[in-house]
């Protein structure tokens, strides 16, 4: 569906930014920190197949999505319904990204080498430490049933979510994520979905024409993620919310990039020598996503800090302002 | 009215929808409502698209205006005696008509909002606890618009974006929401 049409629903998202509504009565027998448990487990071992929509800030998107977990591995295909073509496939501990001059990826750039992590950080992390976790009754998404939890952040430095979990295996089906007490700020939905364990493999191949950039995620030498903390190169982050710990080694090449997370929400942090492009300073924000840039001169030479996730303006601001330079050699001689 | 046929009526306005869903479309028990929410839809199409609709000559300036301000509507000229043209005086009565069509005609669900299926409800409140940061409060950051990046700069932006994305998806277990994310700030979709 393209065109008003989405144009249409995406609409009726705003729509819903606009209004309140009392809560629903809590429903099911599991309490909401069992359903948190299974969300990361579900989302890497559940297989199926459908089609799932992303709205925020004025934008709706589409994708088409086919995931599989075979052997202990990961098998994910995804392939954007709107603008130029394109699709992403996993496998394991490599991506192949095919995608279309939009954005101008130069992927042989920006696919990092990060790990895989083939289990989610969300199910080891303490999460009700950092949110309020309820179970806020029953919905029906993509014909399946599904519980709602909601957790509201205990603190302003991240946002509060809300999850629709498949009932039979806890996939997650839809989000919204907002600061608390306030509308969504982004919303993620599957609008048809089949969950099998039939999917073959001709629906895990790259079959868009186009530029292919493939490359592996895992250590070169062992075949093992990086060890995130080593990235910190030259650099420190004297500040961060509390509950977000390294969660894995964003692979730039530069080894100057590091991301935290507290088992729902994430932010990266990325720390390089100011390069030609002069970026501006400040924060932008696309629904729920924040990116926060600013200038650092150690030993008269600039930096840049950036602070990209799914966090609030003034979280990812002190989060940058806490960033201290060590070594500025080092971290100079890490751009590669 | 379910998020499917919801789908096939949008679709029915882009002149994409298939036959089987338009069947199914024309065959719901619910035909008056299936025609309210087309009618409405047109309506607010009109608006956007062609500054025309049957709602035109409604001028809810002044009672939106009212409502915002907490004040009683009072009485305002005519356009013919303000004298403003008529392409400022629309702008009013078009967002207006916006809010109203799509809290009409959207809000009752739409596939996106909550259980009840009446009104979306915010994401809930929990009492902030006060956690002390070394960099004490911290001012509302400026703000960027990533609209106004020239090309250099969108692409060592999106560099950023793609990697943040990866982490999300994989490394924090997010599955596809990551890729969703960097797809939306990419631009495209709609």
């Amino acid at each position: 569906m393209t065109g008003a049409g989405w144009g249409f629903l995406k609409h009726g998202v705003l729509a819903l930014l606009l209004v309140a509504v009392v809560p629903v009565a809590a429903a099911g027998d599991r309490p909401a920190s069992a359903w948190l448990e299974q969300l990361g487990p579900a989302l890497n071992m559940t297989s199926y197949r459908g089609v799932f929509v992303y709205a925020r800030g004025g934008r709706v998107h589409s994708m088409q999505v086919a995931h599989r977990y075979v052997d202990g591995m990961v098998q994910e295909r995804l392939v954007l319904q709107d603008g130029g073509a394109g699709e992403i496939v996993r496998r394991g501990m490599d991506v192949v990204c095919v995608l279309p001059r939009q954005g101008k990826f130069r992927l042989d750039q920006v696919i990092p080498s990060g790990p895989f992590a083939q289990a989610s950080a969300s199910s080891l992390m303490p999460v009700n430490r950092w949110y309020r976790s309820d179970l806020v009754g029953e919905d029906r998404i993509a014909g399946y049933d599904a519980v709602i939890v909601a957790l509201t952040a205990r603190d302003a430095y991240r946002y509060s979510h809300r999850l629709w979990l498949e009932k039979n295996t806890g996939l997650l089906v839809k989000r919204d994520v907002g600061e608390a007490g306030g509308p969504p700020l982004e919303h993620f939905q599957f609008t048809s979905l089949e969950i099998t364990g039939d999917i073959p493999d001709s629906e895990l191949e790259v079959q868009t024409q186009g530029q292919v950039v493939t490359r592996s995620s895992g250590d070169t030498n062992t075949g093992q993620p990086a060890e995130a903390v080593g990235r910190m190169a030259g650099w420190q982050l004297g500040w961060r919310p509390q509950g977000f710990v390294p969660a894995v080694a964003p692979g730039t090449g530069t080894g100057q990039a590091i991301a935290f997370s507290d088992g729902i929400a994430a932010f990266s942090v990325f720390v390089e020598p100011e390069g030609a492009v002069k970026m501006p300073r400040g924060a932008s924000r696309i629904g729920a996503t924040t990116v926060y840039m600013r200038e650092l001169t150690v030993a008269g030479k600039p930096f840049l800090v950036t602070v990209v996730g799914e966090v609030p303006p003034k979280t990812a601001r002190q989060v940058a302002d806490s960033v201290r330079v060590e070594d500025a050699q080092a971290l100079s001689a890490g751009k590669l | 009215m379910d998020d499917r046929l919801r789908e096939t009526l949008s679709a029915m306005m882009d002149d994409e929808a298939d036959e089987l869903s338009v069947r199914r479309l024309l065959s719901h028990d619910d035909q008056p409502e299936v025609l309210r929410q087309w009618q409405r839809w047109q309506q607010v199409r009109d608006l956007v698209h062609s500054g025309q609709s049957q709602m035109d000559s409604i001028d809810v300036c002044a009672g939106v205006r009212a409502v915002l301000d907490g004040h009683p509507e009072q009485a305002r000229p005519g356009p013919a005696e303000t004298g403003r043209p008529r392409t400022g005086r629309w702008q009013w009565p078009a967002a207006a008509m916006m809010v109203l069509a799509l809290l009409i005609g959207f809000g009752a669900g739409a596939g996106w909002g909550p259980v009840d299926n009446a009104l979306p409800e915010p994401l809930s409140v929990a009492q902030p606890e006060s956690v002390p940061s070394p960099y004490g409060s911290v001012q509302v950051a400026d703000e960027v618009a990533m609209q106004g990046l020239d090309p250099a700069q969108w692409e060592y932006m999106s560099r950023y974006l793609l990697e943040h994305a990866q982490h999300n998806s994989v490394g924090v277990g997010q599955g596809s929401v990551g890729y969703a994310r960097l797809v939306s700030a990419s631009g495209g979709g709609y």
